[in-house]
Formats: C-alpha cells, sequence, structure tokens
C-alpha cells in the first residue's frame, strides 16, 4: 500500500519541524548550561580568591586566618561550603571546620589558574570544586629574604540549587519542544484536510461523470494552481473519450439506418408477394428481388465492417513504396471489359515511374472505390479519366466520369454515410452510400484529403496523399 | 384513388407499387426527387408517399414545395430516420403520417387507405349508399345482399365515386385519380368502365346508382 499524501505531508513537515526544534533545544540547553555553569564557578573562584587573600607565607610557615564572621558558610554544620589548604609536599595546612577532620581531594592545574571539578561532598551530597596552586603572599616587613612556597588551595560547594535550574531548563525545553509537535501535529493534520479538500471535490466531481455524460467536464476555475494541469489532462481525456463514443455511436447508428432500407425492401416484397395467391413466375420474381437486396446488404456488411476496422484503429499502417500504374491497372481490369462494352473511354495519364509511400491495402480500397463508382455512374459511350502526378511532397490522384447528373451541391454530399446519389443507374436501385464514406475515412487515415466537384455532367473526385 | 410513391430503393418501390395497386390505387413511382417534385405539383394525388433521403432534391423540400404551393394531398413520409426530431420536423412541414422503415405492408396500406378516405371527409371504411355497401379494406362490394365481384379497375372506380357520392364527378376527375400517369388510357375508358360498373351493380332490374349527367360527368347517387 502506498503512503497517503496526506501522511506523507504530515510526517515530512512535522518531522523535519520536530528535528529542528530538538536541535535547537539542545543548542539553548547547552548555551544555558554553560552559562549557568560559568556563573557559579565564577562565585566558586570569587570565594577561593577571598581565601587566598587571607593566606600568608610567614618564614616558613604558611598560615591563613579566617572568621567565622567573615564566612559563616564554612562553619555552619547544615549544607555547608568546604575547604582545604596545603602545602606543595600534601601536608594540610588548613581545612574548614565543616569538613570534620576528612579531607578534600586534591586537585590542581597550572600555577595560578582556577581549575573546576564536579565532586562528590563529604556529607554524600553532589558538589563542584575549584582547585589553585599558588604563591600565598609573604609578609615582608618581618623576613628580608624567603624562598617563597606554593600552596594548593581546593574550595568545594554543593550543586543542589544549580542542579534544580538545570533540571528545570531541562524539562521546560522537552516540555515546549514536545508540545510544539504535538499542538503542530493538530495543527497540520487540519491545515492538511483543509488543504486537501479540493482533491476530495475533484474526486466527488470526477466520480459524478456517468458513462453516458461524456460532455461534462470537471471545472477548473475553482481549483487550486497545482491541480488545475491535472484536470486540464483530464478532461482533454474527456474530450478524446467523448470523440471516440460519438464515433462509435455514430457508427452503429448509421450502421443500423443503413440496414434499414434493405430491410424495409425485403420485406415489402415479401409481404405482397404473400398478399395473394400468384403464379409461379410471380414467385420466382420475387425470389431473385430478394436475393439481390440480401447481395446488397452482404456487400454493405462487409463495407460496414472494413469501415469500422478503420475507425476503430484495429488496422496499423505498413507503408511500402507503391508504383501507381501497375497498382491502378490491377485494380482496373475486373471492370474494364464490362465498362468497353457499354462504349466508354477509359483515359489514364500515370507517369509509369511515379511510386506513392503508402498502405497498400487501403490504398486498394481507396482506388477500387472510386473506380467501381466510376464504373457504375459513367453514361454509356461516356470516358473515365484518371490521372496521377506528384504535387510537392504530396500525391494528386483525380478520377473524373462523365454522366454525373449531380448538382455541386450534391457532390458536397457525396461523403456523407448516408447519402446516395442517382439511384436509377444501379441494378438494385441503390448505391451503397457507404463506399464514398469509406474512401473519405480510408484517405484520412493515410494522412491525405479528398473532395468531390461536379462541372457539367463531370463528376471529379480529387485525392491527395502524402508522397512518402 | 390516385397515390404518388416518391422513393429511391428501387425493390420497396416495386414492392410497395405493386401492392398498393393491387389494393385498388392507381400509382405513379418515380426514385427521383426532381421527378417527384414534377408528379407532385401537376397532378391531383390523394396520397402521396415520400422518402426522404432522396437524389437531387429532398423529401423534405418536396414536401415544403408542396405545402407553399397549397397543395393538399396528403402525405406519408416513409423513412429509415426515426429519430423524434426527424418526425417531429416532417410532421410540422405538413406531412399526415410518418411511418419509419422497415415497415409492415399491411399498415402502410391502412395509412394509406386512411389518408385517402381523409381526403374525401369520410371516416367510415364502409362506404354505403343506399343498399349499395363498399368496404374499402377488403376491397369488397354488396347491392343488398348480394356481393358484386368486381376487377381492381372497376372498384376503383366505384370507391371514387362512392367517396364523392351526391357530387356530381368530372370526367377529368376520374380520369385523373384511377389511372396512372403512365397509362395509356384516355378519358373516353371512363365511359367504358362505367358501363362495366353499371352492368354488375344495377342488374337484375336494382335502381339506378350511377348517373350520368350530361356534359359534365357522372354522379353515385340514390334517386329516389
Amino acid at each position: 500500500m502506498t503512503i497517503s499524501i496526506r501522511a506523507r505531508l504530515l510526517l515530512g513537515v512535522i518531522g523535519g519541524m520536530a528535528i529542528l526544534l530538538a536541535a535547537s533545544a539542545l543548542v539553548v540547553y547547552a548555551v544555558m548550561y554553560r552559562s549557568l555553569l560559568d556563573g557559579y564557578d565564577e562565585v566558586l573562584a570569587s570565594t577561593a580568591r577571598t581565601i587566598c587573600g587571607s593566606i600568608e607565607q610567614d618564614g616558613e610557615q604558611i598560615k591563613l586566618e579566617i572568621d567565622e564572621h567573615e564566612m559563616p558558610e564554612f562553619f555552619r554544620t547544615g549544607r555547608p561550603d568546604y575547604f582545604q589548604l596545603w602545602q606543595e609536599d600534601g601536608k594540610t595546612v588548613e581545612r574548614s571546620p565543616s569538613l570534620q577532620g576528612t579531607d578534600l581531594v586534591q586537585f590542581e592545574g597550572p600555577l595560578d589558574v582556577h581549575v573546576f571539578r564536579p565532586i562528590r561532598l563529604p556529607d554524600g551530597r553532589m558538589g563542584r570544586a575549584v582547585g589553585l596552586l599558588f604563591f600565598p603572599k609573604i609578609d615582608d616587613e618581618v623576613q628580608v629574604r624567603i624562598q617563597p612556597r606554593r600552596a594548593r588551595l581546593v574550595v568545594a560547594r554543593e550543586t543542589a540549587s544549580l542542579d534544580s535550574i538545570i533540571r528545570f531548563l531541562r524539562f521546560v525545553l522537552v516540555a515546549t519542544t514536545g508540545g510544539t509537535v504535538v499542538l503542530a501535529l493538530l495543527v497540520g493534520a487540519i491545515v492538511v484536510r483543509q488543504g486537501l479538500r479540493p482533491l476530495d471535490a475533484l474526486a466527488a466531481g470526477i466520480a459524478a461523470i456517468r458513462h453516458d455524460e461524456l460532455s461534462r467536464r470537471v471545472p477548473t476555475n475553482d481549483l487550486p494552481a497545482e491541480m488545475v494541469p491535472v484536470v486540464q489532462r483530464l478532461n482533454d481525456l474527456l474530450v478524446r473519450l467523448e470523440e471516440a463514443f460519438h464515433r462509435e455511436r455514430a457508427f452503429t447508428s448509421d450502421a443500423a439506418h443503413e440496414l434499414r432500407t434493405p430491410l424495409a425492401g425485403l420485406r415489402s416484397t415479401l409481404e405482397v408477394a404473400l398478399a395473394r395467391p400468384r403464379g409461379v413466375e410471380d414467385y420466382k420474381e420475387c425470389m431473385t428481388d430478394c436475393l439481390s437486396i440480401i447481395g446488397h446488404m452482404q456487400a454493405m456488411a462487409d463495407t460496414l465492417l472494413a469501415l469500422a476496422r478503420l475507425e476503430g484503429g484495429q488496422k496499423t499502417l505498413r507503408p511500402e513504396a507503391i508504383r501507381l500504374a501497375g497498382l491502378f491497372e490491377d485494380i482496373w481490369r475486373p471492370f474494364a471489359d464490362r465498362v468497353r462494352e457499354r462504349g466508354i473511354a477509359d483515359v489514364w495519364h500515370v507517369p509509369p515511374e511515379l511510386v506513392c509511400t503508402s498502405d497498400r491495402d487501403i490504398l486498394i480500397m481507396i482506388v477500387t472505390n472510386l473506380l467501381a463508382n466510376a464504373a457504375v455512374y459513367t453514361n454509356d459511350g461516356g470516358r473515365i479519366e484518371v490521372t496521377a502526378g506528384q504535387a510537392g511532397a504530396s500525391i494528386e490522384l483525380k478520377f473524373a466520369n462523365t454522366g454525373s447528373r449531380l448538382s455541386d451541391e450534391d457532390a458536397r454530399h457525396v461523403f456523407d454515410r448516408f447519402w446516395r446519389g442517382d439511384a436509377s443507374r444501379t441494378d438494385t436501385g441503390i448505391h451503397g452510400g457507404l463506399g464514398l464514406a469509406l474512401v473519405r475515412r480510408a484517405v484520412a487515415l493515410l494522412g491525405g484529403k479528398v473532395d468531390a466537384s461536379v462541372g457539367g455532367d463531370v463528376f471529379t473526385v480529387r485525392v491527395t496523399l502524402p508522397a512518402c | 384513388m390516385r397515390v404518388l410513391l416518391v422513393e429511391d430503393y428501387l425493390p420497396i418501390q416495386k414492392a410497395v407499387a405493386r401492392g398498393l395497386r393491387e389494393a385498388g390505387f392507381a400509382v405513379d413511382v418515380t426514385g427521383d426527387g426532381e421527378e417527384g417534385l414534377w408528379y407532385a405539383t401537376s397532378n391531383a394525388y390523394d396520397v402521396v408517399i415520400l422518402d426522404l433521403m432522396l437524389p437531387k432534391v429532398d423529401g423534405l423540400t418536396i414536401l415544403r414545395r408542396l405545402r407553399a404551393e397549397g397543395r393538399s394531398a396528403h402525405v406519408l413520409i416513409l423513412t429509415a430516420k426515426d429519430t423524434v426530431p426527424d418526425r417531429v420536423q416532417g410532421l410540422d412541414l405538413g406531412a399526415d403520417d410518418y411511418v419509419v422503415k422497415p415497415f409492415a405492408f399491411e399498415e402502410l396500406l391502412s395509412r394509406v387507405r386512411a389518408l385517402a378516405r381523409r381526403s374525401y371527409q369520410a371516416k367510415n371504411p364502409c362506404l354505403t349508399v343506399n343498399d349499395l355497401r363498399i368496404e374499402t379494406t377488403t376491397q369488397r362490394v354488396w347491392r343488398g345482399r348480394q356481393e358484386v365481384h368486381l376487377t381492381p379497375r372497376e372498384y376503383a372506380l366505384l370507391e371514387y365515386l362512392a367517396m364523392r357520392s351526391g357530387e356530381v364527378v368530372r370526367r377529368r376527375d376520374i380520369w385523373e385519380h384511377i389511372y396512372e400517369f403512365k397509362s395509356e388510357a384516355d378519358s373516353n375508358v371512363v365511359d367504358v368502365y362505367v358501363g362495366y360498373l353499371r352492368k354488375k351493380i344495377e342488374r337484375q332490374g336494382k335502381p339506378r346508382l350511377i348517373h350520368t349527367i350530361r356534359g359534365r360527368g357522372y354522379s353515385l347517387a340514390w334517386a329516389k
């Protein structure tokens, strides 16, 4: 299962925010901790300096005099501070009364540098101590030449108050960070839900489009900018679907319509024949009529199927170089005898070397239909003229025949699927009406154009195809 | 009754014309819109059966022109176009009936008969003039209790006279309504057929029904 946009947005934004908040809280904590500690250490150091001020070297002796009134913290029994002073050789000079005889840890840094470290106080409390190595001042009024001796001082104090401040700081930081993240999660969830509401609306809008309402479009005017391209693509898809549906529907209804006429012919022929008793010859005639209608229906079914294949895109184009003169000759052969019997002249202006790169099957379909049309409609003793030539990047084919009784107005309709031309010319009284519709579709499939015109009694179909 | 059939699909043209003729109609046939328009405007048809998709001039144009010229012939549209807008358009342009292909010939026939009756304000398919009774649906004729057997042409003549019973019907009218355009008959033939008809329906001393109105025509009426 893929993770939802809502979860992804929430996790991304809130997760990122939580990390940032935690990092900044850590920085704040570190800075605050450092500065609190520095403050604390400064107090410790100043206490150590005060004590140092009271230490003197008197001859070989190091002395310390402190007064309980000045520094009561070293004298009290509850939560006292501590100090201890050593000679350089480690012998204790003096210790605060609060130590009650026990020792502090000895430590030191370089000369005259305060060194701090956390320690455990003799009464078990946590504390912090400063260690200092120094030269005590010398009572030079008395001694003229004295060897200065170093002393070591450690002052310690409990850190309970500092620890509680730091604990509080830590609590405040964790609480604000955690609280902010939780709140952000809530607010974020609401914002994301609001933000994604157009998506829900879009989904509902799309779901409302039923298969028979393809003319509906998803409105883009109230949509957030990010979604507009998506919806536009969707609408484009709907347009294409609608066109395909219309084509399909038109095709089915046209097919049904086209079948209606011959069906009506069959039905009325049979009904009239059966309406009363008749002679054998009458029945024979009726059956012959019916057979010819069925022949026509069969031809129509074949053409409809070919059209359906063309329109349904089931036919994939396989372009190849075709020599037009040869193609025309092959297609014309079956018509030639019948046409000449009727005294019709066929005139060809097709350069023998003219080559068109196209789909052979479809080109045959086009030319066969046009030549068959010409063969049927040309008047006895008339003329059929076929011209082919290259004009730039296209091939132009022209099929002209005399004997047309169409008007120029009619010429515009000859490619309509329904349209029937001059009925009285054909055996069944009907020319499929599909032949030229098929030609138009086939030409379109090859990327060409077709039009028809009438001048006097000459009917001309002009086909323009890309040469390659 | 004279009918014009404008239909470009030959099998339908042939079958319908044959069926209508056998039902006693005089039928003119064409498969071309232009010719159809010419026929319809130059003859007095009782019913015009009109296909819509026709070469040269389409059916609706023919209908529009007929109505524009004030022709009152009843028009029945016979077409494969079956949508409601098509029907509405056809009827609104002045068609009297609309039949969609494929159709039952029997139904077409009875609709044509109904339209033909309407031409003469006759709603009853059974025409009676005193003891003469004509059943137009079956084309059977009785004089009193006796059934009279008539040829289609005789029947057509009698039916036409009966539709206009009481009126004086001109020979020319009879000729125009009983004979097809392509028939070679002239109006003298009418007299011959009136003669045949009289022999069949006025025999055995039955009173005369078909009266000759000198110089004007004939009248089918009961003369007391």
